[in-house]
């Protein structure tokens, strides 16, 4: 009779852990969900647009024009996001122009993934 | 150089299009400002019942009221609503005739502006952007170039799309015309699927003819991803003009839905009714002429 007992209660215990792996599970999904449209939404934000052409903005731009920038020149062809060249005249502005916007868009997907991370209930995060 | 959106609308039994174009309207004014104008196209008997409503949002309306063969559309709303109404679709291919602006941005009734990404199109060196990568806010289609068939061509969605008055663009809506009244050839011609005249099909595949029918790229939009929400995603809330809650059908189990919030990001919302449940919110939250 204990032995049944001693079972039920580990079952009992199991169904518990199963109930609680799949409601972080759950939990996992959503937090990956929301993480995934967060990197996407930045992806799409960093994109700036001169001259008739179309810069997706990241690190190796920014470097590159930095390169640009301190070697002295002040205009420059560059191949586009659809491999069109562009032609800069400004090269200064253009670099600092993409380097805030990248610096701007980062911070702010650097926060919301904080409050993402920040809390298990998926209510609190999505402030429902 | 002039420089307009442009959304179509026209209504059948199930969906009153006109209202979510005007919601559509306001989020495009709130979102982007370098434009001159937001101008409707539809139909008469469209445009008849919702005039005041449409007046408030748009700066212009076109009347179009050609002929269009039936074209009977599966609607879904979530799994638990499936209908099918007739889908008035085949005005597109028209716009370059019905724009008056020499650049024009073309939207789907559907598709809420919610950053303002697009307005980079203005000035634009290229004729004509339109994407075809795309991305499914739900996770469950993996792949982000959707084909017309596994043997045929990549779709480009003419769900958002970019034009300025040029030679190239004349020519591609010449084709795409034509792919219109011949649909049947061009649907065997490169493999489609459905049942559907479909704008997506018609534009890739003029592309496609345009380009010398050999494999090419055309200039995408600013934006890198379309962010495509499918009918059986639905709306939670609509907090304000740039920051929606979806029910993100769950890939696993598409009855049962996953929450996500998304804020200053586009969203395609291809379930009809759930725009429909929100439309006051929609409306209230974009921006009057």
């Amino acid at each position: 009779m204990s032995d049944i007992t001693k079972e039920t209660e580990t079952s009992k215990e199991d169904l518990q852990r199963l109930e609680k792996a799949l409601e972080f599970s759950n939990t996992m999904k959503t937090f990956n969900l929301n993480k995934n449209n967060l990197k996407v939404k930045t992806q799409n934000l960093l994109s700036h647009s001169t001259s008739g052409g179309s810069f997706t903005v990241d690190q190796s731009l920014i470097s590159f024009m930095n390169f640009v920038v301190s070697s002295g020149k002040t205009e420059i062809t560059l191949l586009d996001k659809n491999d069109i060249p562009v032609y800069i005249e400004d090269t200064e502005k253009f670099l600092d122009d993409i380097s805030s916007l990248y610096f701007e868009v980062v911070n702010d997907y650097y926060n919301e993934y904080q409050k993402l991370k920040s809390s298990r209930k998926i209510e609190k995060v999505l402030e429902i | 150089m002039s420089r307009g959106i442009i959304i179509f609308a026209q209504n059948n039994e199930y969906i009153n299009y006109a209202e979510q174009a005007c919601a559509c309207a306001g989020y495009a004014r709130r979102s982007l400002s370098l434009f001159d104008e937001i101008c409707l196209i539809t139909n008469t008997e469209t445009l008849a019942p919702n005039e005041t409503l449409i007046n408030e949002y748009f700066d212009r309306v076109i009347i179009s009221d050609n002929f269009q063969p039936e074209n009977i559309r599966l609607f879904k709303d979530t799994t638990d609503k499936l209908e099918y109404a007739p889908f008035k679709n085949m005005s597109r291919s028209e716009v370059y005739k019905l724009s008056p602006y020499d650049e024009t941005l073309v939207i789907d009734a559907d598709y809420f502006i919610m950053n303002d990404i697009l307005d980079q199109v203005w000035n634009s060196d290229n004729d004509v952007m339109i994407n075809s990568k795309y991305r499914d806010i739900s996770g469950r289609h993996q792949e982000n170039i959707e084909y017309i068939d596994n043997f045929s061509i990549p779709m480009y969605w003419a769900t958002v799309f970019y034009f300025k008055k040029s030679d190239f663009a004349e020519n591609l809506f010449t084709l795409i015309s034509h792919i219109k009244y011949n649909y049947k050839y061009y649907y065997y011609l490169y493999n489609c699927s459905g049942n559907l005249y479909r704008n997506d099909f018609a534009f890739s595949m003029a592309l496609h003819i345009l380009n010398g029918s050999v494999a090419f790229d055309v200039p995408s939009l600013p934006i890198n991803y379309l962010n495509n929400s499918f009918d059986l995603d639905d709306i939670y809330r609509v907090n304000s003009h740039n920051d929606v809650i979806m029910y993100c059908a769950d890939a696993e189990n598409v009855s049962s839905h996953i929450l996500s919030r998304f804020k200053d990001m586009d969203l395609h919302i291809m379930n009809k009714k759930a725009i429909g449940r929100f439309i006051d919110d929609l409306l209230s939250h974009g921006e009057k002429v």
